[in-house]
């Protein structure tokens, strides 16, 4: 059990810089997830801790130790790989086993935390099987059972669930989050998934471009997004977006959308320019409450999960966020930035077609710098 | 399975039986020779049985000829080609799979070229090479200059096997805590196995058909004969026992059915499965 600390550290293949200027710092027990789109570094910057791909500068600490020049084999880690990475030609006994006989462990021993991890784990009828001969699930718990045999100081995972199916995904899930609260190991793990980062994650760690752009706990990279990437890619549907123009009334920043004033929870003096980009949540959207100062929409499609609706209406005309704003969502990559949504709870049926009323309320809206894209 | 119709079990087993017969066609036409009483050898229309065989033509071969130094000197010499081979093949390929080289892939193309260069043209300065070296006349000769052939065509067998081989079962064993010598080894080897096999088995028959290296470098000492080289003394200046020799191939050909036979289990692939997802 350990910290583990990230000092600066880069990486360029070339003249391609993979990972630039990444601080982090990781407090012994954590469960730190790095999420991002694919090709964001977040691998790079796990192989780099794991000592399977060198640094290019900066240095890296586990434990108070600086491991920056070690090998894997000596950085008192685990890993669990994306595909496993099972050795096929030996049993389950001897695949979790074999990071103890790689550190010289007597037999009678080994056997022993081989026995008790694979109790962890329900593997003990599988023990002396080959991997080839297990199903899905299984594999990825012998490769969690390699992992955890070992004691090590932190495990380091690596999109370990993206090959289960959706239902065995969500199940292994909240194992592996049981799991390490129970042994209290210092995690790292990988993903592009933003759901996995925010039901797993006490930390989690959003990156772009190798640019680390957000570290915070779920609850805060949900409700206060550093900058529009953070605030399109964690949610689900992702955040809702519009221009406005800023305007000043009785000493408080306001914006319109469509034809309705909005009241932003924003000192004025920090919006500096004439317009800004907003952002509410589908699940922030009120639909029907004409109490609230609202402007009506016309649906354009209604999506219903039973009780949960999706509703989809266009953006008021001329606000819709044009161009590469560089925002992409994890599971709607394609955003169409001249559709909003809003997330319903609620009996009441909807139709294509229908118009209803839809309130942005006060404090709900972020506001993000134009050019910038940083949150206000 | 979908059950095949008798049409389409006729034309497989059809040909089948076709193939096979024009691979074993030239085998049985050694049996046959070596059997025959050398009369009936060149008669026409050719018997297809001989009513008389001559198996005292092996017991012959055997008291006449020291057939069995020349199967152990060849025998020396194919597991030595093969080891040495393998040893340079396994860490040239390996290098060239796993680690991004600066020239990398021209340095692969490089090898691959130096295999296109034909043995008669590599005999002459290996000669003096070896002469200088003092090695003509000894089997070490012959193992080296083999190797020059095989060696390329092992490394690109083994990279193109390599390559099937996904990157986090080593980086799975580093993390585990071998060196990288001991992961390539424990993991990557044992996975390999079929690619190994059919790579043995490759530098073994090359090593063992050979006849211009031992030809060339071993004809003056007598004792460090192979079985080509040895084979090929039988032939008369102006009689030719075709009998002896068809016998002397037979045995010399028992080997390799031998080698394949042992290394056959590895050849069958599948091995990696399992590995992944």
């Amino acid at each position: 059990m350990a910290n583990i600390r990230f000092n600066n550290v880069q990486k360029s293949y070339g003249p391609f810089q993979a990972i630039r200027n990444f601080d982090l710092s990781v407090e012994d027990g954590d469960f730190c997830v790095f999420v991002g789109p694919s090709g964001c570094g977040k691998s790079t910057a796990l192989k780099m801790l794991a000592g399977l791909e060198a640094t290019s500068g900066g240095t890296i600490e586990i434990g108070g130790r600086d491991v920056t020049d070690l090998g894997p084999g000596k950085r008192d880690i685990a890993m669990v790989f994306q595909n496993y990475a099972l050795y096929p030609h030996m049993t389950v006994r001897a695949n979790i086993g074999f990071g103890l006989k790689m550190r010289n462990m007597d037999k009678a021993e080994i056997n022993a935390k081989v026995e008790e991890a694979a109790a962890m784990l329900e593997l003990t009828d599988y023990l002396d099987r080959r991997p080839r001969a297990l199903s899905g699930g299984q594999r990825q718990r012998v490769a969690l059972g390699r992992a955890i045999v070992r004691e090590p100081s932190a495990f380091l995972m690596d999109e370990p669930l993206s090959n289960l199916d959706a239902k065995l995904r969500v199940q292994t899930r909240s194992e592996i989050v049981k799991l390490q609260k129970r042994l209290g190991v210092t995690t790292i793990y990988v993903t592009h998934d933003q759901v996995e980062a925010l039901t797993m994650a006490t930390k989690i760690v959003v990156m772009r471009g190798g640019v680390i752009q957000q570290i915070g706990t779920p609850e805060d990279l949900f409700e206060t997004p550093a900058n529009l990437f953070v605030a399109g890619f964690i949610g689900s549907p992702g955040m809702n977006f519009f221009r406005g123009p800023v305007e000043v009334e009785n000493g408080r920043a306001v914006t319109r959308f469509g034809d309705q004033k909005v009241t932003l929870n924003v000192a004025p003096e920090k919006l500096s320019g004439t317009h800004a980009i907003f952002g509410i949540r589908p699940e922030h959207m009120v639909v029907g409450d004409t109490t609230m100062p609202g402007a009506p929409v016309a649906l354009s499609l209604v999506e219903s999960l039973g009780t949960e609706k999706i509703l989809h209406f266009p953006t008021p005309k001329g606000q819709a966020l044009e161009g590469d704003t560089g925002i992409e969502g994890s599971d709607d990559a394609e955003r169409d930035a001249q559709t909003m949504l809003a997330r319903v709870i609620d009996d009441r049926r909807y139709r294509d077609g229908e118009t209803v009323h839809v309130a942005l309320p006060e404090g709900k809206v972020h506001v993000f710098d134009p050019d910038s894209h940083v949150a206000l | 399975m979908q059950k095949r119709s008798f049409l389409g079990s006729f034309g497989l087993y059809g040909t089948v039986i076709v193939v096979c017969g024009l691979l074993l066609f030239p085998i049985y036409w050694m049996v046959l020779t070596a059997l025959s009483p050398r009369t009936q050898l060149r008669s026409y229309p050719p018997k297809f049985w001989p009513e008389d065989p001559q198996w005292n033509v092996f017991s012959d071969l055997l008291a006449a000829q020291p057939f069995g130094l020349w199967m152990w000197n060849t025998v020396l010499i194919a597991v030595a080609t093969m080891i040495l081979s393998l040893t340079i093949g396994v860490l040239a390929a390996y290098a060239l799979s796993r680690h991004r080289l600066r020239g990398g892939q021209g340095l692969g193309l490089f090898i691959l070229t130096s295999k296109m260069l034909p043995a008669t043209l590599l005999v002459i300065p290996l000669f003096a090479i070896f002469k200088s070296l003092g090695l003509v006349g000894s089997l070490w000769s012959v193992v080296i200059a083999q190797s020059t052939l095989i060696v390329p065509f092992a490394t690109w067998m083994l990279k193109g096997y390599f390559d099937t081989i996904p990157a986090e079962l080593e980086q799975a064993a580093l993390v585990d805590g071998c060196s990288p010598l001991a992961a390539l080894v424990r993991v990557v080897l044992p996975v390999a196995a079929p690619g190994l096999a059919a790579t043995s088995l490759y530098a073994f028959v090359i090593s063992w058909s050979d006849f211009l290296y031992a030809r060339t470098f071993l004809t003056t000492s007598e004792s460090k004969w192979t079985l080509n080289v040895g084979i090929a003394t039988l032939k008369g200046e102006f009689v030719t026992d075709w009998n002896t020799i068809m016998a002397a191939s037979l045995m010399a050909a028992l080997p390799i059915i031998g080698v394949y036979l042992f290394l056959e289990r590895y050849l069958v692939g599948g091995l990696s499965a399992g590995a992944e997802k």
